[in-house]
C-alpha cells in the first residue's frame, strides 16, 4: 500500500503537555482523509508536524516517505491551509498569486487565476476587503497551485458560515477529483466533511481513537438492540463500544468480526456520525486501534 | 523571497526615504547658514588663532563663541532628539518583522511555501539590516555635518547625547535596536509586547552604556589649573570633562563640581570666594581627550554591534527551533 503519511508513536509535548502522545497511523495514497476530533484533541499539532512546522518529541513520522523538517523538497510537494487560513492582509489576491510563483518551484499561475475568476474573486481585491469564505478560498488556491501531492487542510471551515461551508467543500471535492492529490483535513464536525471523505481518524485527548475506511468501519459496525440485559458474549462481536439501557432494552453499538446471528437481537446499520460519537465517547484513551482498513 | 521581502517591507523603506530627505531638508540649509554666520563672526578664524593651546589667558573667544552659540543653541538643543531615531528604527522596523508575522499566523503560510526557514529569516534580516545600516548612515553622516561648526565654538562633540547623534556609534545603535526588536519580536510573539521589549531594553543598555562605562572605556586624564592665576583651560579644545573640582595644596578634595579662578591681585584677601581655600590650592578636572574621539566611537560601535549580532543569533535559533 502506498502511503502518503505514516506515524509511528509519535507524540508532541509543549512543556508539560502532550498534545499527542503515541499517534500511529497511515494516510493511503490518494484517499480523502478525515481528521475528526474535539478542540484540543491533537489535529492541529498532527498537520503541523506532517508540514513540518513543528518537530515531533518522540517517534517517526513520514510524509511522502520522507521526514517533514521544513526543507524545500518536501515543501514543494505538499499543500497547506493552516488554521484560520493566514494571509497578507495588505497584499491583493494577484500579489499572493505572486508570491507563490516567487516561493514555490512548482506553481500554477494560470490554474490560480482562473480559480479566482471562476469563484468570482477579483484579481485587484485586497485580502483585508474579502470575506471569509472568500479569504478561505484564497488560501485553499495558493495550495492548490502547487500541484501538491498532499493537501493538508487544518480545520479550513471552521470560521465560515454554513452556505459558505458546502461551496469550499465543494470547491475543494472539484479539485482533487482526479485522485492524485491526497488529502488530509480536520475538523471539530464531522458534518463537515462526512460527505467528502472516504476515511477517517478520530483524534481524542492526543490518542488516535478509531482509524480506517470510512466504508469499511460502517461496515464492521453495528447497532444491535434487544431485550434488556446484563452485558453477555455475543457471538460475532469483537467489541462493546457503547452501550445503553432502557427499561425494557438494551441497546449496544459494537464492532464486528463476523456475522451476527444471535436471534435475541436486532441488527441495524451504523451512521457514520453515530460511529464517532461512540469512539469519542470511549473511555479507553490509548486503545489499539481499530479497523485498520487494507 | 526577494520580492516578497521587498513588498513587505516597501512601506517602511519609503518612510525611511522621506525621513532622510525630510532630514537633509532641514538640515542642509541651517547647516549652510551656520557654516557661514561661523565663518562671517570672526570664530573660525579666531579659533584658527587659538589653536589647541591648552590654556588661555584673557577672553579667547569666548565672546564670539558664546554669541554664536547663542544663536543657535535651539537647533543644537532639538539635534538631541536624533538621539531617538535609533529607538524608532528599533520599535517599527525590528519589533514587528517577525512578530507581526506570528501574530498574524502569516508565518504557517509563509513557511510552508517552498523556501526554508532559514532562507526566509537570511533575505528578511538582510534586507532589513541593509536598509538600516544605509539610513543610519545617511543620518550620522548629516548630523556629524551639522554639528561641526558647534562643536568647534565649544559644545564638544564628546559630550553626552552630542557623542551618541555623531559618528558611526548611531549606525552601531540602530542596529542594536533593529536587533533587539527582532528577537523580542520571537520571544514575546506578539508586536505590541515586543516593541514594549525593545523600548525597555533599548533605554537600559544605552544608559548604562552611557553613565556607567563610557567614561572608563580609556583612561581619563586629569588637568590642573590655579585657584589664584590667571590661566585657565581653553574651552574650545573639544575635551570631554566630567568631574571638576578643587583641591587644597595637599591635594584633598575641598569642593566638587564647581571651579573657581581669582586674580593674583585679590591673592590672601579673606573677602573673596578664593579664600577659603588657602594657598596652592588648584581646581582640577578629569576628562577625556577630544582626541579620544574616534577610540571612543569604535570601541561604542564595536560594543552595540557585537550586542546585536548576538541578539540576531538568538533570534535565528528561535526562528530555526522554537517557533511553529
Amino acid at each position: 500500500m502506498n502511503l502518503a503519511l505514516e506515524a509511528h508513536s509519535l507524540g508532541k509535548r509543549y512543556k508539560r503537555n502532550w498534545a499527542l502522545r503515541d499517534c500511529s497511523l497511515q494516510v493511503p495514497a490518494g484517499r480523502v482523509a478525515a481528521l475528526v476530533g474535539p478542540n484540543g484533541a491533537g489535529k492541529s499539532t498532527l498537520l503541523n508536524l506532517a508540514v513540518g512546522l513543528l518537530r515531533p518529541t518522540e517517534g517517526t513520522l513520514h510524509v511522502l516517505g520522507r521526514r517533514p523538517d521544513g526543507d524545500r523538497d518536501l515543501l514543494d510537494r505538499v499543500g497547506f491551509v493552516a488554521q484560520d487560513t493566514p494571509l497578507y492582509p495588505d497584499f491583493t489576491v494577484s500579489e499572493l498569486i505572486t508570491m507563490g510563483a516567487r516561493l514555490n518551484r512548482r506553481w500554477d499561475t494560470p490554474l490560480a487565476r482562473d480559480r479566482m475568476e471562476q469563484i468570482g474573486i477579483p484579481l485587484d481585491r485586497r485580502v483585508e476587503g474579502l470575506s471569509g469564505g472568500q479569504r478561505a478560498q484564497v488560501a485553499l488556491t495558493l495550495a492548490l497551485a502547487k500541484r501538491p501531492e498532499l493537501l493538508l487542510l487544518d480545520e479550513p471551515v471552521a470560521s465560515l458560515d454554513p452556505l459558505a461551508r458546502r461551496e469550499f467543500m465543494q470547491v475543494l471535492m472539484g479539485s482533487v477529483a482526479d485522485g492524485d492529490t491526497t488529502v488530509l483535513l480536520s475538523s471539530h464536525l464531522l458534518g463537515d466533511l462526512e460527505r467528502v471523505c472516504d476515511y477517517l481518524i478520530v483524534l481524542q485527548t492526543a490518542h488516535v481513537q478509531l482509524l480506517g475506511g470510512v466504508d469499511e468501519l460502517v461496515n464492521e459496525h453495528k447497532a444491535l438492540t434487544g431485550p434488556r440485559r446484563q452485558r453477555a458474549d455475543v457471538a460475532g462481536v469483537a467489541a462493546v463500544i457503547r452501550e445503553s439501557h432502557t427499561d425494557k432494552q438494551t441497546t449496544l453499538l459494537v464492532r464486528t468480526n463476523g456475522p451476527i446471528l444471535d436471534p435475541a437481537w436486532t441488527v441495524h446499520d451504523v451512521t457514520l456520525e453515530d460511529l464517532v460519537l461512540a469512539y469519542l465517547a470511549y473511555p479507553a484513551p490509548g486503545r489499539a486501534v481499530l479497523g485498520v482498513a487494507k | 523571497m526577494m520580492w516578497l521581502a521587498w513588498r513587505q517591507h516597501r512601506k517602511q523603506a519609503l518612510f525611511a526615504a522621506v525621513g532622510l530627505a525630510v532630514l537633509a531638508a532641514l538640515v542642509i540649509p541651517t547647516g549652510i547658514s551656520m557654516r557661514n554666520a561661523f565663518t562671517d563672526s570672526g570664530l573660525a578664524a579666531c579659533l584658527r588663532g587659538l589653536g589647541t593651546t591648552e590654556f588661555l589667558r584673557g577672553d579667547g573667544c569666548d565672546s564670539l563663541s558664546d554669541m554664536f552659540s547663542g544663536r543657535y543653541e535651539t537647533l543644537a538643543t532639538l539635534s538631541m532628539l536624533f538621539v531617538f531615531l535609533p529607538l524608532l528604527v528599533g520599535l517599527f522596523w525590528g519589533a514587528p518583522l517577525v512578530a507581526r508575522e506570528l501574530e498574524h499566523g502569516t508565518h504557517r503560510l509563509v513557511w510552508t511555501q517552498g523556501v526554508s526557514r532559514m532562507h526566509w529569516a537570511g533575505v528578511k534580516l538582510g534586507l532589513v539590516l541593509a536598509v538600516t545600516v544605509v539610513a543610519a548612515a545617511g543620518y550620522a553622516l548629516m548630523v556629524s555635518w551639522w554639528l561641526g561648526p558647534l562643536n568647534q565654538a565649544g559644545q564638544s562633540r564628546m559630550a553626552e547625547l552630542s557623542f551618541d547623534v555623531q559618528g558611526i556609534a548611531p549606525v552601531a545603535y540602530t542596529l542594536f535596536a533593529v536587533a533587539l526588536g527582532v528577537f523580542a519580536g520571537t520571544v514575546w510573539r506578539r508586536v505590541m509586547p515586543a516593541m514594549a521589549a525593545a523600548l525597555v531594553g533599548f533605554l537600559a543598555l544605552r544608559l548604562v552604556v552611557l553613565v556607567q562605562l563610557r567614561g572608563n572605556f580609556l583612561p581619563a586624564h586629569e588637568r590642573t589649573f590655579p585657584v589664584i592665576g590667571q590661566e585657565r583651560p581653553n574651552p574650545t579644545l573639544g575635551d570631554w570633562t566630567f568631574s571638576t573640582g578643587i583641591k587644597n595644596a595637599a591635594g584633598e578634595v575641598m569642593s566638587t563640581g564647581e571651579q573657581i579662578q581669582c586674580g593674583p591681585a585679590v591673592a590672601g584677601r579673606p573677602d573673596t570666594i578664593c579664600a577659603p581655600y588657602g594657598p596652592g590650592a588648584y581646581n582640577f578636572e578629569l576628562y577625556q581627550p577630544a582626541g579620544n574621539y574616534w577610540p571612543l566611537q569604535f570601541i561604542e560601535a564595536g560594543l552595540f554591534t557585537a550586542v546585536a549580532a548576538v541578539l540576531l543569533f538568538l533570534a535565528v535559533r528561535q526562528i530555526r527551533s522554537r517557533i511553529a
